[in-house]
């Protein structure tokens, strides 16, 4: 993965999107470094679709500005030939095969029909590219969403939900895929709710909340920001309450842990020595201590205020995903 | 740019069950308008409107009559498959990816539309021709004279016949492309299409008689005749002319400017 990044692939400054009175994309500046592996996450209905529709050309921005590979956002065609999309589900004519399809794809978009082979042995469909699309399996419409996408040998891939529906093995071979793409110098622009993936795949985020960005940068930055936590075991479980009270007594903010086992005080690792000599003093001998860092999912409810119901459970899913 | 959108256009019509379904199923109707034309004619004379008789059949405009009592079930279709194909996009979500390999919207549309008229055009060319072969045996089955058929009165009527059936057709698939891109539904466009030009537009010009010269439907069917007793054959051709420029005008235009959400 680059680790030099020369300029922005996706950059934009107030993007805005309104239907009727309702703004769903609100003043959205984004900037994605060129060869990097971004994650665009938010909430259920937070505008991550909208936006890449902006992106992309489908939808036309309420106001803004920006610039898409150097190309005009509101000139989609100065851009999108370099370009490769998977947007929501993959769509293609139930009817035709899988090479049919992106013989019409990449006959519309005048690219050459040698690279057809080539994308579809790429996602690992080569096989199976003259069966009929409507016979395909969830994970090979998948596959055939990305072949199509990679079919303009795209400097930016934009990726909406593309493990959605896939098994665990699917996920990994799409994670896997994904990381050789992006081994290329290809930018990738991956929105999904799965926090797990963008966690294993992604060297950027960016975390919108009703349509409003609340944090981009680097996912290391984003963790370093969000701290760690000590998370300590007393030799036995019924210690639990009265060691959390001892290290509230010292100062710390300390609770029993979800698995009743521990205790998890919120400070830096710097304080380790402490807590230990705090628990020590206390007359209660640890069997584990150790710093946790906190999960890409801890700050996500953080950072867009969502700690209940349908986005949380889908956040959790996706860690067992 | 508009051919690589007409090429792959195509990429989908040339599929056998659409291609050779329609072309044969057509064939089969037009030629069945001949079997029912040649086996109830008879020596009786004909009245407006009805079968022609024998003697009507070995003028040279003999081949023409079923052509014309055609014209509604090809324009039917060519108006079903052309809202199938646009409406389909929107139902299928395919037209996002039409759109980003071809984000210049009315390159895009020009391409289908234009793939969807040779289709309907190839389409009724070949059932005409068929139609022709199947009045050529029945003709000598009848021992109707076809001599006049292939004067050079004959061949010209044919010519204009089979160019107004081709007007009509087209005027046929402009209203389907505008009706499948309004409504973005196939089966409600199809629906709606089918209902307002075989019963609502029956029901209204038979209520209010002087409406046929201006229901879009009805002049096609003229155009596609050649000509009817209320409705002349230029009435026809200048008012859905001015219908079907306004129609494409504005297609092209919500077609270029609506947000894409599908």
């Amino acid at each position: 993965m680059p680790t030099t990044l020369l300029a922005d692939a996706v950059s934009t400054t107030g993007l805005t999107k309104s239907f009727g009175d309702r703004t769903v994309v609100d003043h959205l500046d984004l900037s994605i470094p060129s060869g990097s592996v971004c994650g665009f996450v938010g909430p259920n209905g937070a505008g991550k679709t909208t936006t890449i529709r902006m992106l992309l050309g489908l939808i036309r921005p309420t106001e803004g500005a920006g610039t898409v590979l150097g190309g005009d956002l509101h000139d989609p065609s100065s851009y999108l030939s370099r370009v490769g999309a998977l947007i929501e589900a993959p769509a293609f004519y139930p009817q035709l095969s899988g090479r049919d399809n992106l013989r019409a794809l990449a006959t519309l978009g005048q690219i050459r029909p040698g690279v057809i082979g080539g994308v579809l042995e790429r996602v690992g469909l080569g096989e199976r590219s003259g069966d009929r699309y409507r016979n395909f399996s969830l994970g090979m419409k998948q596959r055939l969403g990305i072949a199509a996408a990679l079919l303009a040998a795209p400097d930016l891939l934009v990726l909406d939900e593309p493990t959605n529906g896939l098994d665990p093995a699917g996920i990994l071979e799409m994670r896997e895929l994904i990381r050789s793409l992006a081994d290329d110098g290809i930018t990738v622009f991956i929105s999904s709710h799965l926090l797990s993936e963008i966690e294993f795949i992604c060297d950027h985020l960016v975390m919108i909340r009703s349509g409003r960005s609340v944090f981009q940068g680097r996912v290391t930055d984003l963790r370093e920001s969000q701290g760690s936590d000590i998370v300590v075991r007393p030799e036995r479980d019924e210690q639990c309450g009265e060691l959390a009270a001892v290290l509230q007594g010292a100062g710390y903010l300390a609770d029993i842990d979800d698995d009743h086992h521990s205790v998890v005080v919120r400070c830096g690792s710097d304080r380790a020595a402490d807590v230990n000599r705090v628990a020590m003093g206390a007359g209660i001998a640890l069997t584990h201590l150790a710093v946790r860092e906190r999960s890409l999912e801890e700050a996500f409810f953080a950072l867009t205020g969502t700690h209940t119901g349908e986005d949380r459970q889908t956040a959790t899913l996706g860690e067992i995903g | 740019m508009i051919l690589a959108a007409y090429r792959s256009e195509w990429i989908k019509l040339r599929r056998p069950t659409l291609l050779y379904g329609t072309y044969a199923g057509l064939a089969t109707a037009a030629s069945l308008f001949a079997v029912l034309m040649f086996s109830q004619a008879n020596n009786q004379p004909s009245g407006p409107g009805g079968l022609p008789n024998l003697a009507d059949l070995a003028k040279p405009n003999g081949l023409v009559h079923g052509l014309n009592r055609a014209v509604i079930l090809l324009g039917v279709v060519a108006f079903g498959l052309a809202a199938a194909q646009i409406a389909g996009e929107y139902g299928l979500g395919t037209l996002r990816q039409l759109l980003v390999r071809q984000p210049r919207r009315p390159v895009l549309l020009a391409g289908k539309y234009l793939a969807v008229i040779t289709f309907m055009v190839g389409a009724v060319l070949f059932a005409s021709v068929v139609a022709m072969g199947v009045s050529l045996v029945l003709a000598q089955a009848r021992h109707i004279p076809t001599a006049a058929w292939f004067s050079s009165t004959g061949i010209s009527d044919l010519t204009r016949a089979l160019l107004d059936l081709v007007l009509a057709v087209v005027g046929y698939a402009t209203l389907g492309t505008a009706v499948g891109l309004f409504l973005r539904s196939s089966v409600f466009a199809v629906v709606a299409g089918f209902a307002w030009l075989l019963a609502i537009e029956g029901v209204i010009g038979r209520v209010l008689g002087s409406a046929n010269a201006w229901l879009p439907g009805t002049l096609l069917e003229t155009i596609g005749q050649g000509g009817a007793a209320t409705v002349s054959f230029t009435h026809a051709l200048i008012i859905s002319l001015i219908y079907l420029v306004a129609l494409g005008i504005a297609t092209t235009v919500v077609f270029a400017r609506k947000d894409v959400t599908a």
